[in-house]
């Protein structure tokens, strides 16, 4: 046995049939607003079905939407992070500018040191004389005194006065 | 492949960096040799080839002869030696190697008697020349190079 209720949802999508519809339709205070009621409820739910049919596209659109702004976030995410690989902050390309760098550091100290070098080398380079003497019983007389040719790099003691020897004494 | 570069450039700077200290065991020519001027002078001994431009310039002979000579090889740079002729006698004591050479103390004896003493820094790059006595016509030198 159905409430009124039930018939009138049943009446409204026309699910009465019969003597149940006669019955239920006799019943009714007032036929005509009961149909207007009906046509109403068959508006909406026109509208309903339009609107739900609208609001699973809109839905679709929203997961597309969704699916597009992961991929951008997977696309902007490093090559090795979006792999899953080891990622390593030594690049091929900061690798170069390492050695590059570390190259030109070594260059600069180097010339420094040989610039800061220099003076005391140019002292070095030639053969450099810390004191001479000669007998000066035997040559009373001898002078000594000393220079570089710089530019044959020969270093000269020259001795003055020494004791004239005869000329066996270059004998072999 | 840059891994790679890298440590070869820091494996040269390395070797570029330590090469200068590396000195292996080093000869030392001494020589006693008698300057002349004559009319055919004979050709520069070999060991003077080096210094010949300068020796004719600064002591203006057109002939050198060496009368004696000695070389020695160092290897802790403090050996001495001796070269001699029939009358002098050169005396060569290492006192210790420096980065550009060798000290070195010198003492010329005519004989047992001696005439000059020095002590110097030989370069290995730089002959030492030392003007000796008048000997008849011409002048004894003393050299000195790093060979």
């Amino acid at each position: 046995m159905r409430t009124f209720e039930q018939k009138w949802t049943a009446w409204l999508d026309g699910q009465l049939s019969g003597s149940e519809l006669t019955e239920f339709e006799a019943s009714l205070p007032d036929k005509a607003v009961a149909e207007a009621e009906k046509a109403n409820a068959k508006k909406l739910g026109a509208l309903l079905k339009r609107e739900i049919g609208a609001h699973g596209l809109a839905n679709e659109e929203f997961f597309s939407h969704q699916l597009r702004e992961r991929i951008a976030r997977e696309s902007a995410r490093p090559s090795g992070e979006r792999d899953g690989g080891v990622s390593t902050w030594w690049t091929i390309r900061r690798l170069l500018w390492t050695g590059t760098a570390s190259l030109a550091v070594f260059l600069a100290f180097a010339i420094f040191v040989m610039h800061d070098k220099n003076p005391a080398e140019q002292s070095q380079y030639l053969t450099q004389i810390l004191n001479a003497r000669v007998d000066p019983v035997v040559s009373p007389n001898a002078t000594i005194s000393m220079f570089e040719a710089k530019e044959d790099r020969v270093t000269v003691l020259w001795t003055e006065g020494l004791q004239s020897l005869p000329s066996d004494y270059a004998a072999k | 492949m840059a891994r790679w570069l890298a440590l070869f450039t820091a494996f040269i700077a390395l070797i570029v960096s330590v090469a200068p200290e590396l000195h292996g065991a080093e000869t030392v020519w001494s020589g006693l040799v008698i300057a002349e001027n004559v009319a055919q002078p004979q050709p520069i001994p070999p060991e003077l080839t080096r210094i010949e431009r300068p020796l004719k310039q600064l002591f203006g002979y057109n002939q050198f002869q060496v009368i004696g000579q000695s070389s020695k090889i160092l290897k802790t740079g403090q050996e001495d030696w001796l070269a001699t002729s029939k009358f002098f006698g050169l005396h060569v004591d290492a006192r210790g190697e420096t980065e550009a050479g060798y000290v070195l103390n010198l003492k010329l004896y005519k004989e047992k008697e001696l005439l000059l003493e020095t002590d110097t820094k030989l370069s290995r790059r730089s002959p030492l020349v030392i003007k000796g006595p008048q000997v008849g016509s011409g002048q004894l030198l003393l050299v000195l190079v790093v060979q």
